[in-house]
């Protein structure tokens, strides 16, 4: 489109250099925080390559630049990590060059994979993540759209460093120092079915509304992976089609009023054009260490006069029951990293747990695995980080979630009781296809089989598979020998799915980070055994 | 003075080792989520879109909050739809602004562009490996060794 062209007329002025050296085709990703290009370039080897260009928004700061960059020059390059073949700088301009791979959307071959190229997929994303976690890097945004596939190719690469963060004892020396934060990017709902109190209004007089981030906005966290999923109208984990208003988040967590500049009305008292001052847009903040401390204590606007006004650290009779008072409303909220995108928040993501580590990205893992045995993506869909918590202890139990949001000093209360699923059934019900293996009894973590006490719409059989695979039944009297070997192509190894698949993601998806299965344990399941390359 | 939240399923958290130090944050729901296992394939259980809705969700909820509220800071069901304008904060000058091409052509920012401050990326640059030939040029036909970074 005319758009597109005159971007990449832009971009060629922006940073001149590319001008002689790339030939830029089209736009193949667009993010909050950075657009990426289909180039080609002519090497000295002398073949020509295609490349990806990503144009970092001008607005990043250079140490979180440079610390993406190092992730890409330290950690990636090999073990399916995106590498990086240089970098060109105007001014504020930056673009990464890397190699280009073609890849698949992950919405369109779902439900066309075979069970062992769900395998073979799992295994090369925990290649990827082991080899980070190695060096110290949490990715903190690991999703399909992040992790590029090659079908045909078999090649694989996860992308995107620009979330990253370090663990305490990170070997990418950039990221020591550097931190991204909680970001950005919150949207308003149009229709909220929920009532979030994340940030209720700090003052006894000031309007109630927080700033709720949206469902699943890849977009607005801060990636853009080489993938074209993102200009698909939201369901890949990109933009949710329903909700457009970037209204701000504030980097923290913090003072977020719900304020949009649409909602000011004339007779609105000055308190509420002071607020709609803050209008939360589309924010980051890079700190350090030393800066977060600060912050802490930091809020700005009302969220400041109220935190100075309300004694800080009152106690209070509401904790850990279903009230909440002035007391406990006027204190701050705690801050906690949780950028990332919303279905892939691990628990202790979502609960704002200060302490995150590489766990979090083997939760998010669990959640295309869930994706890939169930046949649905995004699997959670949820609006706001409780919401998301909430459609978590649906599949794993809220009681379940409550235990382990314990272990690491979170209190959750839930008037709703709901058990875990057992996930074999919960995938083979939710992808239609019912195993014909006998299931060992006493596998995997569950108890109760669908058990909800919801009102769970009535279980039609709404799974085309079904059928086609009773026809395939009938075929298979037809035309006797050449039958079984039909019917397993046809169900693509999907009606033996093995007890090991459900015991990984069980361990994946462990509510625990503690105890969550790491990469490294991950390649060794029994799962992977006798994988083929 | 407590006040009871509504009556409706709601989660809530409050942070459990210093109980008196954060807000707490919480949720109602006019339903609580529940597995749809009649949503089509692809998508998600929990989709809510009117096409698989099987209960109609569209409540607005406005009991959200009312607690210590004078008034309602009403959102309104529509918004506009999202302007040309790009807003968001800028990480180089602390600030947030409301159009992105105004603020990139502000004093402060292009200061800030034209700053030493990105030496911290040059150096990185420094160590990579620049393999890339010019394509000819079409004007003059003569091959251009593009110099790297500024």
């Amino acid at each position: 489109t005319a758009g597109i062209k005159k971007d990449i007329e832009k971009l060629y002025e922006a940073v001149p250099q590319l001008v002689n050296v790339f030939k830029i085709k089209e736009k193949i990703g667009e993010g909050t925080f950075s657009s990426v290009y289909l180039a080609t370039a002519q090497l000295q080897t002398g073949c020509e390559e295609k490349m990806a260009l990503k144009h970092l928004i001008p607005t990043s700061h250079p140490l979180r630049i440079a610390a993406e960059l190092q992730c890409l020059t330290v950690a990636g390059g090999q073990d399916n990590v995106m590498g990086v073949k240089y970098c060109f700088r105007k001014n504020d301009h930056v673009v990464i060059v890397m190699p280009y791979l073609e890849h698949e959307s992950f919405l369109d071959i779902l439900n066309s994979l075979s069970f062992e190229e769900v395998r073979e997929y799992m295994f090369n994303l925990f290649k990827a993540l082991r080899r980070i976690h190695h060096f110290g890097i949490v990715h903190r945004d690991v999703k399909p759209s992040n992790f590029l596939y090659n079908r045909q190719l078999k090649k694989y690469a996860l992308v995107d460093f620009g979330l990253a963060q370090g663990t305490p004892d990170t070997k990418i020396e950039l990221l020591k120092t550097a931190h991204s934060e909680d970001q950005q990017g919150s949207c308003l709902q149009t229709n909220p079915i929920t009532a979030l109190g994340n940030g209720v209004s700090v003052s006894v007089t000031a309007p109630k509304q927080i700033a709720q981030q949206s469902a699943s906005k890849a977009a607005d966290r801060r990636s853009c992976s080489l993938s074209k999923v993102q200009m698909k109208q939201g369901r890949e984990g990109g933009k949710e089609d329903s909700l457009h208003h970037s209204v701000q988040r504030s980097v923290f967590g913090e003072r977020n009023f719900n304020v949009y500049s649409s909602t000011y009305q004339e007779n609105s008292s000055t308190k509420l054009i002071k607020q709609s001052k803050m209008i939360d847009v589309s924010s980051r903040k890079l700190v350090t260490k030393k800066k977060i401390i600060a912050t802490k204590t930091v809020s700005n606007g009302a969220a400041r006069k109220a935190a100075s006004d309300c004694p800080l650290n009152l106690p209070c009779d509401c904790y850990a029951t279903d009230r909440v008072c002035s007391v406990c409303l006027s204190r701050r909220q705690q801050v906690a990293p949780r950028a990332g995108t919303p279905g892939f928040r691990a628990p202790e993501v979502l609960t704002k747990c200060p302490t995150q580590t590489t766990a979090i990205d083997m939760w998010s893992a669990g959640i295309i695995l869930l994706s890939l045995l169930s046949g649905r993506y995004p699997f959670f869909k949820a609006s706001d980080d409780l919401t998301a918590l909430a459609q978590i202890m649906t599949v794993r139990g809220s009681r379940e979630t409550i235990q382990a949001a314990r272990t690491f000093g979170k209190s959750v209360v839930c008037t709703q009781v709901v058990p875990t699923q057992n996930l074999r059934t919960l995938c083979e019900k939710l992808r239609g296809t019912n195993s014909s293996s006998k299931r060992s009894q006493g596998e995997g973590p569950s108890r109760s089989e669908n058990t909800t006490a919801l009102p769970v719409a009535a279980d039609k059989p709404c799974a085309p598979e079904t059928l086609g695979k009773q026809i395939q039944h009938l075929q298979s009297f037809q035309e006797g020998d050449g039958a079984l070997e039909m019917k397993a192509t046809d169900m693509k190894g999907w009606d033996l799915v093995p007890d090991e698949a459900y015991d990984l993601l069980d361990k994946l998806l462990d509510l625990n980070p503690a105890t969550r299965i790491t990469a490294k344990e991950a390649l060794l399941h029994p799962f992977f055994k006798d994988i083929r390359f | 003075a407590s006040l009871p939240f509504l009556k409706m399923p709601f989660v809530a958290l409050t942070k459990k080792t210093v109980s008196t130090k954060y807000r707490p944050f919480y949720l109602q729901l006019p339903s609580f989520p529940f597995l749809n296992y009649c949503v089509p394939k692809p998508y998600s259980p929990f989709e809510v879109d009117k096409k698989y809705s099987s209960g109609q969700k569209q409540t607005q909820s406005t009991q959200r909050n009312k607690i210590n509220s004078d008034k309602d800071c009403g959102m309104p069901a529509q918004f506009p739809q999202k302007d040309k304008k790009k807003r968001g904060y800028c990480e180089c000058c602390g600030k947030k602004y409301e159009d992105l091409q105004t603020h990139l052509e502000s004093e402060r920012h292009r200061n800030f562009a034209q700053s030493t401050q990105y030496k911290v990326v040059d150096d990185i640059i420094s160590k990579l490996v620049y393999e890339f030939v010019a394509y000819k040029d079409n004007d003059t036909g003569k091959m251009k060794r593009t110099k790297c970074s500024t």
